[in-house]
Formats: C-alpha cells, sequence, structure tokens
C-alpha cells in the first residue's frame, strides 16, 4: 500500500535525521577532546600557527554551532588553558579571586568580571578565537544544506604559509612541486580530486554514507529529472502523415480508426483471458 | 548536638550529610557497609576530613566498597546452556568527592582513566557544582565504550545528597527485582517488559538506587485503606 510506504519512508528518513545528529554529537565531542590540549607544540604561536595546526582547528570546528565553540572555550578553561585552540599558552590569572576587578583598556578603567579576565591569555588570542567564532553556523551541522564543512578562515600573521583555498588532501601527495612539464596535467588532477572531495562531502551532508545513496532519501525524492537532450536538428512542427483530422487533441476517436487497430480493444475480448 | 554544630562550619555540615546520603546510597543498593560507617557522628567526620581552617578536604571523603553476597546474586543472570556459570553484573565501586570548582571533560576522563586502573566495576563522582554539558555528553555515551569501566560512572551534586530523599515518608520502598525475579513476574502475568508501567533512570529514586536500564523494581506503598500494595516498573 503506498500509503504506508510513504510513512515508512518518512520514518526512516526522520530515523536518518537522528543518526545523524547522534553523529554529529559524538564528532563533536571527539573534536573539542582533541582540542583540548591543542596545539601539541608548546612554543606554538598563536599569531603564526603551523599550517597542519591551522588545517586541524579549521576543519574540526567546521561542524561546530557557536555554542560548541563555547564549550570548546570552557573545557579548555577548566584544564588551565587559553581559550584559543591554536594557542598553548595557560590562561590569564586574575590579579586576585575578587569576582570584580578593575581593568585599564583603551576605553578607561573598566569593571570586569574575574570569569571573563580568565578566559584567554591575552586580549590578541580574545580577538583571534571570536574572530572564528562569528564565522560560525548556527544551526545544526545535521540540518545544514549548503556549506556543510563551510570554509573557516583564521586571523594570522603568517597567511602567505597557508593555503588560500580549502587544502585538498592529496593520496600520497609529495612535498616537492610538480615539474612545469606536469603542472596542466597536475592542475587537472586537482580539479578532479578537488570534484569527488566536494562530492563525498556533498554526499555526507546529505546524510549518505559517501558513495551511496540512502534508500529512504532516494524513494521519498520521487521527482525524476530527464534532461532534453537534442538528437537532430530542431524543425518546426508539422501534421503527422497518418494524423486524422478527426483527432481530438491527439485522440482518434474509435470510430476513425483502422480496422486492424481495432482488434485489442475489442469489447468482447475480456472474457477469452478467463480460465476455463 | 546544637552546641555541637556550633562548632563546625556550615560547610562542613553540609558535607557531613552528604557524606552520610551517599554511604546510605551504597547501603541501599546493597553493598557491604558497617553500621558506624554511614552513621558517622559530625564529630568524626570533622576529625576524618575537616581541614585546620575549618574547610573540608574532600579528598578524604572518597571511599570504596564491595558489593554484599546478597547484592552479587541479585546481579547475576540465571545460569543457563550456553553460560551455566554467570558472573555478577556488579563489583567493586569507587566513590569520589571531586573538589574542583568546575567539572568538566578533563577531571571526568580523568576519573574513568583512574576507575579503569583500578579494576574498579564502576564509579560515582559527587562534584560541587554540575558538570558541563560536553562532559555529560560524554558520560551519556560511555556506557559501552572502552574508555570507562564496565559498569559505568554516575554523577551526583552534592546538592542533590544533602538530604536522602529515599527517607522522606512518601516515598514508596522501592526493590530491585533479580533477573530471575524478572521473569518470574512476567511469566507470571503473562507481559512483555514493555507492558509495565516505566521509571526513568534519571528518576532522582532511580539514580538513588543507581537503577540500569531494562531492570524492574518493585515499589510498595502503604495504603490506609488496602494496607501494603506492591507495583512494578520497568527503568528506562
Ligand atoms: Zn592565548
Amino acid at each position: 500500500m503506498p500509503a504506508t510506504q510513504k510513512q515508512r519512508d518518512v520514518a526512516l528518513h526522520h530515523a536518518d535525521i537522528i543518526e545523524q545528529r547522534k553523529r554529529v554529537e559524538k564528532d563533536v565531542l571527539d573534536a573539542i577532546i582533541d582540542l583540548m590540549d591543542f596545539p601539541e607544540a608548546r612554543n606554538a604561536d598563536p599569531q603564526r600557527p603551523s599550517p597542519a595546526d591551522a588545517l586541524r582547528f579549521r576543519e574540526a570546528v567546521a561542524i561546530f554551532q557557536p555554542s560548541d565553540y563555547d564549550a570548546l572555550i570552557e573545557e579548555r578553561n577548566i584544564a588551565a588553558k587559553c581559550g584559543y585552540a591554536l594557542c598553548p599558552r595557560p590562561k590569564r590569572k586574575a590579579p586576585s579571586a575578587a569576582r570584580k576587578h578593575f581593568i585599564d583598556t583603551s576605553k578607561g578603567v573598566e569593571i570586569v568580571d574575574r570569569r571573563v579576565l580568565e578566559v584567554w591569555c591575552c586580549d590578541d588570542c580574545a580577538r583571534r578565537a571570536l574572530f572564528v567564532k562569528v564565522q560560525l553556523s548556527e544551526e545544526p551541522a545535521w540540518l545544514r544544506q549548503g556549506g556543510f564543512a563551510g570554509d573557516i578562515e583564521l586571523m594570522v600573521e603568517n597567511a602567505g604559509e597557508h593555503p588560500r583555498t580549502l587544502p585538498l588532501r592529496l593520496k600520497g601527495s609529495s612535498s616537492a612541486p610538480p615539474k612545469p612539464a606536469d603542472v596542466e596535467e597536475h592542475d587537472a588532477a586537482l580539479a578532479w580530486q578537488a570534484r569527488d572531495d566536494a562530492l563525498a562531502d556533498l554526499a555526507v551532508e546529505r546524510g549518505e554514507k559517501p558513495g551511496r545513496l540512502s534508500k529512504a532519501n532516494r524513494e521519498l525524492v520521487q521527482d525524476k529529472i530527464r534532461e532534453r537532450v537534442a538528437t537532430k536538428a530542431p524543425e518546426p512542427p508539422s501534421l503527422p502523415t497518418h494524423s486524422s483530422h478527426m483527432a481530438i487533441e491527439g485522440h482518434v476517436p474509435r470510430t476513425s480508426r483502422n480496422e486492424d487497430d481495432d482488434e485489442d480493444d475489442d469489447g468482447q475480448d475480456w472474457d477469452k483471458h478467463l480460465p476455463g | 548536638m546544637a552546641d555541637e554544630r556550633e562548632n563546625y562550619s556550615p560547610n562542613l555540615i553540609r558535607m557531613w550529610r552528604a557524606f552520610r546520603t551517599t554511604k546510605e546510597m551504597c547501603r541501599d543498593r546493597g553493598y557491604e557497609m558497617l553500621e558506624e560507617d554511614y552513621q558517622i557522628s559530625l564529630s568524626a567526620f570533622a576529625a576524618k576530613c575537616g581541614r585546620q581552617d575549618g574547610e573540608v578536604d574532600r579528598s578524604q571523603m572518597n571511599f570504596s566498597c564491595l558489593p554484599s553476597a546478597e547484592m552479587a546474586k541479585k546481579y547475576t543472570a540465571p545460569p543457563t546452556a550456553k553460560n551455566p556459570d554467570p558472573q555478577p553484573d556488579i563489583g567493586k565501586i569507587w566513590v569520589e568527592f571531586n573538589g574542583d570548582e568546575n567539572v568538566g571533560l578533563k577531571q571526568l576522563r580523568d576519573y574513568m582513566a583512574h576507575l579503569v586502573d583500578g579494576q574498579y566495576y564502576s564509579g560515582v563522582m559527587v562534584t560541587m557544582k554540575p558538570m558541563t554539558g560536553m562532559a555529560l555528553r560524554l558520560l551519556r555515551g560511555a556506557a559501552g565504550i572502552a574508555e570507562g569501566p564496565k559498569g559505568g560512572v554516575e554523577v551526583f551534586v552534592e546538592q542533590d545528597l544533602l538530604v536522602n530523599i529515599t527517607k522522606h515518608e512518601l516515598v514508596p520502598t522501592h526493590v530491585l527485582l533479580s533477573k530471575e525475579e524478572k521473569d518470574h513476574l512476567l511469566k507470571r502475568y503473562r507481559l512483555k517488559e514493555t507492558q509495565l508501567p516505566r521509571i526513568q533512570v534519571t528518576d532522582p529514586v532511580a539514580k538513588y538506587y543507581g537503577l540500569r536500564r531494562g531492570q524492574v523494581v518493585k515499589i510498595i506503598r502503604h495504603s490506609e485503606t488496602a494496607g501494603r500494595y506492591a507495583s512494578y516498573r520497568w527503568a528506562i
């Protein structure tokens, strides 16, 4: 029955979304655990992060909502670290345990809550961290239609060392630059690679396992798109050679049909198929 | 008694109450516990866990205990042909009072590692304030993951242990059924467990008894007209 099948598909689709939500929540948790003790190098510079660190950070937070990012900052602070995940330094310590503190700022003296004061190691890290936060999507990753892995930009002083676009994960890529003769071929390979990556990302974004279309999804979307393919040059419409002037909107009433056409539709035909 | 209390800081008295409730909770679940242990006097508690400045040294409050023979039996599934000698699904528990102002993933993961290292079956962590959302997320998913102990980790906030809710007159007696008793009950009434009324494992009383999903508790109420009557709930 089509109605129950449809209901089953809808239920499957919702189960899919719940499954996806669980997966994203787990991924966010794993990312936060990973970024809690980040970066590994004790002398890493948050103003000039290594390309590898920067990439790991950007990829990890791409699925975050701003609240997840706040959770990351909270967890780092509990571990006494600066809230900015690219900074290895400890968070700032307020001069005393008092709840409010007077702080000299460019706008004069301000009263600041101790908790706020102790989030970062310095104001510079606060700026760089918030620069990332404002780019995060409010929409949960399991509901995002586009830009699942939206590229997150960082505020860095060594921009030249970082690839501008989302770096491509090349299989077995070597650090040596390609020879000039290969450049074109290499570019083409990169383009195909990028396309494959994008398709894989798109599949994930739609809740499908990469390379496999979810059954529930496929059956919910029933519209079929058929491309119009031109096989010959267009020509103006003309009357079909055998068409009758009796045709009504293309339908030829019975009376004007040929005798042999009529045979299949004979009113007496039906009893031939009955057993006995 | 009133005079005695004046000698101690409100915080110390608070922690004394939380300590006693925690001990009672372990006893009520069926762990081995001496009477003098869960009825510790305020002065004895102060001598054990009090600091020079009148505050509490929470690390002195930590304890472990073992299931009684009766508890172990209750947590052992009946033997089958496939498993003729089933082991109890319970074991040594480690109870820790965390003194950190904020508890997050770091403390929870350290705690889980400690339970695994010490070969504890399960753990109870008592915190000053609720854990972070991410720590709770880890906890929710921790029952099945390799990172934690077999029996999982439970978390309580000190505030929730200041009084023992099961001592309240309106809270009926809850008795956990063993797997065997549960099977027997379902057979006798020709029920599936899903047909029983439910109790959430997050319900405060369910939390007190450490109910696990799938277990059944017998709830005994006292009624003026009907005397005592029992009902059953399936933990979800
Ligand atoms: Zn910093």
